[in-house]
C-alpha cells in the first residue's frame, strides 16, 4: 500500500532526490504512506515532545501525550489543508492543545477532589519563569522574546509554556484581565513581526 | 470600566489560554471574522516557532510505539472541503457551543453522528436561544464583560450594543440551593427589573440569553430567589457587572 501511494507522487524519490518538505511528507501520509510518516516523525517528534514536556513537565505523561498526538497526525493527515498554514504549525497547534487539555482535565478533577485542599500544585511564578528562562536555547526565539515588554513576555510564557489560562496569568502577574488579554495579543504581534512569521 | 472587545481574544486563543466555554464561543466568532481568523493563523505559526525552541529528543522507544500503533489505526476519510468549511457549513455551530469539551473532541474522533443523536433533544429546545447566542458573539462590536466570581464560578457577559442583546455565561456555578433559583436583573436608573431565571446544569454551566432592551441598562446583577422568581430582588446580589 505504501509503495502504491508513493507511485502517485509526481516527483520520484530515488537516491539523490532533494529531501521532501514536511508539507509534502504530510501529503504522502494522508495517502497512507507509512514510510513518509516515519520520516515525518523524525522531523517533528522532538518539537512535539519538547513543547508538551515544557507544558506538562512530567516525562512519562509527556511521552504519552506526544504519542497520542503523533498517532493523531497519522489519523487526521487527510484533513490537513495546506492553504491554512504549514504542516509543522498544524502539528504544533495539535500538540500544544493536547498538552493543555491534559493540564485542564487534571486541574478540574483535582478541583473536584479537593475544592478546599491545599494549593501545593500551584507553582510560584518565579519558579515557572526561571525554568522557562534557563531552558531557552533557540537564539532567534530568545532574541524575539527580548523585544517584548516584561509583561508581554511573561504573559506569553506563562500561557504558552506554563499552560495557564489568561485568568490564571492575570492572578500570577497581579494584572487586570483586560490587560493580560491585550498583552498576550500585543506580545504575539511583536513576536510574529520579529520572527518574520507568515501564516 | 472598559470592556475589551472580542477581537482582542486572538492572542489568548492562539496560545490556548481561554477557558473552555470562552474558546467555543470565540470559535464561533472566528468563523464570521476574517481578520481574527487571519491573525490566529499567524499567531499559530508564531507559537509553533516559539514551541520549536523547546525541542527535546523524545525517548527512543517512542518511535517504535507510535509506528506500531498507526499500523492499527485507520485514517479518517478526507473531507469534501476543509475542516473549517465543514464546521461552519455542515456542523451546526450549536453542537459545538453546547457539547462539553470531550464531545467537541469526539466530533473529530468519531464523526458527528453520535453527537447529533445525543444532542437532538436539547437542540430542539435550545435552537432559538443558541441562534441568538451566535448572533451576539459574531457581532462586530461584541464585548466580554467579566463578572466577579461567586464561589469559584467564572461568569461573564457577552454583550453587543449594536444588537442590544447579551448572553450571561457561567461555569463552575453551584446549583441553586433547595427551592431557590438564580434570577438575573437589569439595573438602571429606575431600579432593578427581572431579566430571567436560570439554574446551573449538573456541570455548573449556564448559557442564558438576556431578554429585553439592554440599551438603558447600567448593570446586570444576579440574586438567589425563591422558586418562580421575584418581581424585585429579595436578597443581596451574588454577582454584579456594569455594562
Amino acid at each position: 500500500m505504501a509503495s502504491g501511494a508513493r507511485s502517485l507522487r509526481s516527483v520520484p524519490d530515488p537516491g539523490g532526490a532533494p529531501p521532501r518538505s514536511e508539507d509534502e511528507l504530510l501529503g504522502a501520509v494522508a495517502r497512507g504512506d507509512q514510510e513518509a510518516f516515519s520520516e515525518l516523525y523524525d522531523r517533528v517528534a522532538g518539537k512535539v515532545y519538547g513543547v508538551i514536556r515544557r507544558v506538562l513537565r512530567d516525562p512519562s505523561q509527556s511521552e504519552e501525550v506526544a504519542q497520542e498526538v503523533l498517532v493523531e497526525v497519522w489519523r487526521t493527515a487527510t484533513r490537513f489543508d495546506p492553504d491554512r498554514g504549514s504542516a509543522v504549525t498544524w502539528i504544533m497547534v495539535m500538540a500544544h492543545r493536547r498538552a493543555i487539555d491534559r493540564v485542564r482535565s487534571e486541574q478540574s478533577s483535582r478541583d473536584r477532589d479537593q475544592r478546599v485542599g491545599q494549593r501545593e500544585h500551584v507553582r510560584p511564578f518565579d519558579e515557572v519563569a526561571e525554568e522557562v528562562e534557563t531552558r531557552f536555547e533557540h537564539q532567534q526565539v530568545r532574541d524575539a522574546l527580548d523585544q517584548l515588554t516584561d509583561l508581554q513576555r511573561e504573559a506569553v510564557e506563562l500561557a504558552y509554556y506554563g499552560g495557564h489560562t489568561y485568568r490564571e496569568v492575570a492572578e500570577l502577574l497581579d494584572a487586570p484581565l483586560g490587560t493580560v488579554k491585550t498583552r498576550l495579543r500585543d506580545g504575539l504581534i511583536r513576536l510574529r513581526d520579529a520572527m518574520g512569521v507568515h501564516a | 470600566m472598559t470592556s475589551p472587545d472580542i477581537h482582542t481574544l486572538t492572542g489568548a486563543y492562539a496560545v490556548d489560554a481561554l477557558e473552555e466555554d470562552e474558546r467555543q464561543l470565540f470559535e464561533l466568532h472566528i468563523r464570521e471574522c476574517d481578520a481574527c481568523a487571519q491573525e490566529i493563523a499567524e499567531f499559530h505559526a508564531t507559537a509553533a516557532a516559539v514551541g520549536d525552541a523547546a525541542h527535546e529528543p523524545p525517548p527512543p522507544s517512542m518511535k517504535a510505539a507510535v509506528l506500531a500503533e498507526i499500523d492499527t489505526v485507520r485514517q479518517e476519510r478526507p473531507l469534501p472541503s476543509t475542516v473549517t468549511d465543514l464546521a461552519s457549513r455542515r456542523d451546526p455551530w450549536y453542537q459545538r457551543l453546547l457539547a462539553p469539551a470531550a464531545a467537541v473532541l469526539a466530533i473529530a474522533v468519531l464523526g458527528m453522528t453520535a453527537i447529533i443523536a445525543n444532542m437532538n433533544g436539547r437542540i430542539a429546545t435550545m435552537e432559538t436561544q443558541t441562534a441568538r447566542v451566535a448572533d451576539v458573539v459574531a457581532a462586530a462590536d461584541a464585548s466580554i464583560i467579566e463578572m466577579p466570581g461567586f464561589e469559584g464560578a467564572n461568569a461573564r457577559l457577552v454583550y453587543s450594543a449594536s444588537r442590544g442583546e447579551g448572553i450571561f455565561l457561567a461555569d463552575g456555578l453551584p446549583e441553586a440551593p433547595g427551592e431557590k433559583v438564580y434570577e438575573l436583573w437589569f439595573i438602571g436608573e429606575d431600579g432593578a427589573s427581572p431579566a430571567g431565571l436560570f439554574d446551573a446544569d449538573e456541570r455548573g454551566r449556564v448559557t442564558h440569553v438576556l431578554t429585553g432592551d439592554l440599551s438603558q441598562v447600567q448593570a446586570i446583577g444576579v440574586t438567589v430567589e425563591p422558586a418562580g422568581g421575584s418581581a424585585q430582588p429579595t436578597s443581596d446580589p451574588i454577582m454584579v457587572a456594569e455594562v
